[in-house]
């Protein structure tokens, strides 16, 4: 069945992506359906990004057009640095992480030992451990080995939740890389090694930029983990809006808010359009999704 | 993709076991571990290094932190906690900070565990402003280790253009004409404390059987909430809250947000007014305690103090400029206003320990899942 | 050398990595489950299994058993939901397919809190839905919230798995079928649905086991009655500085998934060994 399946998908799938579905599959509903899941899906986004311009400090009303919250926020020297420590943060781990998730991926699909069992479950435990467990027993290491708190073990905590992530992208994608050009290499007179940074590498190169930026945007909204394991100053901006949240929602938040958005919108931006202009046919996002499940 | 086999699964337990294992016998970290000699260490008053600020999100005029920085030349660096207990866990984890913001009773148990430095009170040129009712402090003799910052009554705020049928009392918490939308405070003392004084018990009461008639009345209260919520500014301004239990500064600054602040309004109860101040203090570890105590000195000018009312919204018991600026914010509804007689009169929370504490913590716990 | 060799040394980083800052952080919460605390509210080690006993107390039966619930509504609406449009997207989504599917997972990078307040606002009493459409619903404060809150904040997880299978089906399977089966529902039935199996159960693991320990939503949006498992720990761990107790019932509730878990990894290891046979 499954060389069945295989062959001609080779064949169809660019015919199928443009060919006009016919009467029979008459997505109208489909397509209502998906008009209005975007739009309960974006309801809260425009919210805040439309109240973050609001001249005055209304969440009910909105009272003319201003930049004074984001001046605000521009101005304020501890937002700013708490700005700076959000990124920092996300950019050691998004290299660190992507670097040991890759190495991890490689090992769990080319290597069959005893231990690659226990690896595949130590690599997932973590995707599916809440994340106060993950933040509150990283507290509680870092307390009892003294370790003082402070953006280090910040970032120690996001790489931790990262790889996994990276993992189960990269996993996906070299799963579906036949051995054979590997082989090929080999028989070629290339050494393991040299196979794997000038043949696997370069293959594998859109789903570890995809990885990178996904650890990339989900260390500099996490929340949950930063909090426990934020030192002295600066705390990263998701704990300041945590705090300042309970004491209602000011648009300088909404301004925040949107401005994180317009972050990670340019990551996601990248992750989409980079390979691309790089030469890869494929894009980041066909093989983000790989070729297994999670 | 490999299998999972049993014992793989079993390999995984064994080694988590292990780790534990290894560990049992030690001592957790708790904290900084000081003596009461640490904590009088002498130091200068003046600028030795930037400052590391811990409060809460929003609890000071901006323009004071920026004048500060001006002024002296330094860096302030804001950290924020959002409730007590979570301040404590990262002092706790032994992070060094120059300048915390207890509330009394949490004042009170970190000078008990010597975690607050001894501030030389001749130092602070304006500390002359301050209250007199606060020389000698239940929480802190002598004044030796904190100056305060705030101070804040409990009680109910309301819409007026809602509900005309208050009775001034705690149990208007669920006052049926508010339709449901009432919203009690997310926090153990404050919700079993005003069961206590409902019940006529005392404020800080661990009587057990005492406790358990105030569970009880809270669990019969639950049905006519609409939830538990410290968002009180923001149940109030959107709507959701006719009735909220909550602070009055919080009032202050509901008023503020919306176009009809006339309509919200703050009562004090008949069975008692929970009181309280936060404070201004300098942990043990701090590593510049002199810019710490230059800054404290900041706060208390009379200039500074009545910018700083006038931005959270809440009474700060200096006179000279913090007095007036605050009478003048609530002009219009005096009951907002917390005086020293208030202090005197109502009761505030007491630091609980062992037992006592653990009784709370879990007569807490029953009511949020009955 | 081997390739077993030289790839089983691949796994080193990233194993020593998660062993020392996941496993052996997950053992001391394990320790620590077993200590008490003193008058200050410090943590100390020692045996209590006591917090265990604590833990099973029958008063917080219905606290889990609401979360579980929760977390189950959650994945079954995030699969009715979720599945029609990762099906929109994969077979008619054309050239805009990439698109839509950044579409899908963008509002999730907007921070999680001031998305939920949005929420709020936007339901709230007097807020822009009831001030739009002039009605006075009270969406708030209610289990319906809170699992809209949760479904609003997972649903990304559950499309992009069943997409990335929908994906990779060949068209020409659910067109024999169609041809095989008549109707487009058993063609579901039996040609599709079965073979996005995998990422269906991929989905509602990403959707269940992270939504049975939320305290976000239920906190925001929920109502005394709303009271979840994850507002527990984290009352334990904060309001009541309990942290042995808390480190008690976090065990419980991690020990608990864990089953799920591996269930999945039975799944699929299985799926993975007939898709290659």
């Amino acid at each position: 069945m499954s060389t069945v399946a295989e062959a001609p998908a080779a064949v169809t799938p660019e015919r199928a992506a443009t060919r006009p579905p016919k009467d029979f599959d008459r997505p109208r509903f489909l397509r209502l359906f998906a008009w209005l899941f975007y739009l309960v899906m974006f309801a809260p986004i425009a919210l805040v990004v439309l109240f973050s311009f609001n001249s005055t400090r209304s969440l009910q009303k909105f009272d003319g057009f201003s930049f004074r919250w984001y001046e605000r926020f521009f101005e304020s020297e501890s937002l700013h640095s708490s700005l700076q420590a959000s990124i920092e943060i996300a950019l050691v781990t998004m290299v660190v992480a992507t670097a040991l998730g890759t190495l991890l991926a490689y090992g769990l699909v080319r290597a069959r030992t005893r231990w690659s069992g226990a690896a595949n479950i130590l690599m997932l435990v973590p995707l599916v451990t809440p994340e106060i467990v993950a933040g509150v027993s990283a507290l509680l290491l870092f307390t009892q080995i003294g370790l003082n708190l402070s953006l280090t073990t910040i970032m120690l905590g996001h790489i931790t939740f990262s790889i996994s992530y990276v993992t189960v992208v990269v996993r996906g994608r070299l799963a579906s890389l036949g051995p054979e050009v590997e082989n090929a290499a080999l028989d070629l007179g290339a050494t393991r090694w040299q196979t794997f940074r000038l043949v696997t590498l370069p293959e594998l190169w859109p789903a570890v930029l995809a990885a990178g930026l996904l650890v990339f945007a989900l260390s500099f909204d996490d929340f949950v983990m930063s909090f426990f394991t934020t030192g002295e100053s600066p705390q990263p901006l998701p704990v300041r809006i945590w705090s300042a949240i309970r004491f209602g929602v000011t648009p300088t938040i909404n301004a925040i808010g949107s401005f994180m958005l317009a972050i990670s919108l340019v990551t996601v931006g990248l992750a989409l359009l980079l390979p691309r202009l790089l030469g890869r046919k494929e894009s980041a996002v066909g093989v983000l999704l790989g070729r297994e499940g999670a | 993709m490999a299998g999972v086999s049993r014992r793989d699964l079993l390999r995984g337990g064994a080694g988590l076991a292990l780790g534990a294992g290894g560990l049992a016998g030690c001592q957790l970290n708790s904290g900084v571990q000081a003596d009461a000699g640490d904590t009088r260490k002498p130091f200068a008053k003046k600028i030795d290094g930037d400052l590391a600020y811990f409060n809460w999100a929003e609890f000071i005029n901006p323009d004071l932190i920026k004048g500060f920085e001006k002024k002296y030349g330094v860096k302030v660096r804001e950290s924020n906690f959002d409730s007590m207990p979570a301040m404590m866990s990262k002092l706790r984890a032994g992070i060094e900070y120059d300048l915390i913001f207890p509330t009394a009773e949490f004042a009170q148990r970190l000078i008990r565990g010597n975690q607050l430095r001894v501030i030389d009170r001749d130092k602070l040129r304006a500390a002359e402003n301050v209250f007199s009712a606060f020389d000698q402090p239940w929480y802190d003799r002598n004044s030796a280790h904190t100056t305060p910052y705030t101070m804040y009554a409990t009680g109910i705020g309301y819409r007026a253009d809602k509900i005309d049928s208050m009775t001034g009392s705690w149990r208007d918490l669920v006052n049926p004409d508010a339709d449901g939308r009432s919203f009690m405070l997310d926090d153990f003392q404050e919700g079993i404390g005003m069961a206590n004084l409902v019940n006529g018990y005392e404020l800080n009461s661990v009587d057990p059987e005492e406790l358990d008639r105030s569970k009880d009345f809270l669990v019969d209260l639950k049905p006519d909430l609409r939830g538990f919520s410290s968002d009180t500014t923001t149940n109030m301004t959107s709507g959701n809250a006719w009735i909220q239990h909550l602070w009055n500064g919080d009032v202050v600054n509901i008023r503020n947000q919306v176009d009809n602040p006339e309509d919200f309004k703050f009562q004090k109860c008949d069975e008692g007014i929970p009181v309280g101040s936060d404070t201004l203090a300098i942990p043990v570890n701090a590593k510049h305690p002199g810019t710490a105590l230059m800054f404290i000195d900041y706060v208390l000018e009379p200039e500074n103090a009545a910018a700083n009312v006038e931005w959270i919204g809440y009474p700060m018991p200096y006179r000279g400029g913090a007095e007036e600026a605050f009478a003048g914010l609530v002009k219009d509804d005096p009951t907002i206003a917390v005086t020293v007689n208030d202090l005197d009169n109502g009761q505030q929370f007491e630091n609980l320990e062992g037992a006592g504490r653990k009784a709370w913590d879990r007569i807490w716990t029953q009511v949020k899942v009955a | 050398m081997s390739e077993q060799r030289f790839a089983s040394r691949f796994l080193l980083p990233g194993a020593v990595w998660l062993l020392l800052f996941f496993l052996v952080p997950l053992g001391i919460l394990l320790a620590i489950s077993f200590g008490t605390t003193d008058d200050l509210g410090n943590s100390l080690y020692g045996w209590h299994p006591s917090n265990y006993a604590d833990a099973f107390d029958p008063l917080f039966a219905p606290v889990l058993l609401r979360s579980v619930g929760y977390a189950f509504a959650t994945v079954v609406l995030c699969l009715v939901i979720g599945y029609p449009i990762a099906y929109y997207i994969a077979r008619f989504g054309g050239r805009r397919k990439n698109a839509l599917i950044a579409l899908v997972v963008l509002p999730f990078f907007v921070n999680y809190l001031v998305r939920t307040y949005a929420w709020v606002a936007i339901l709230g009493d007097e807020g822009v839905f009831n001030g739009a459409a002039n009605t006075n619903i009270r969406f708030l404060n209610t289990p319906y919230a809170v699992v809209g809150g949760l479904v609003y904040g997972y649903l990304a997880f559950m499309i992009l798995p069943i997409y990335a299978a929908l994906d990779r089906m060949d068209p020409a399977l659910i067109e024999a079928g169609k041809d095989l089966y008549g109707s487009r529902w058993n063609t579901f039935r039996h040609v599709t649905f079965p073979h996005t199996f995998q990422g269906v159960l991929a989905g509602g693991v990403l959707v269940f086991l992270p939504a049975v320990g939320d305290f976000v939503s239920a906190q925001l949006l929920g109502g005394p009655d709303e009271y979840m498992v994850g507002n527990l720990i984290q009352q334990q761990f904060f309001a009541a500085e309990n942290w042995p107790f808390g480190a008690a019932l976090t065990t419980l509730m991690m020990g608990f998934l864990l089953i799920f878990m591996v269930m999945y990894l039975r799944s699929a290891a299985k799926a993975s060994r007939e898709a290659t046979a």
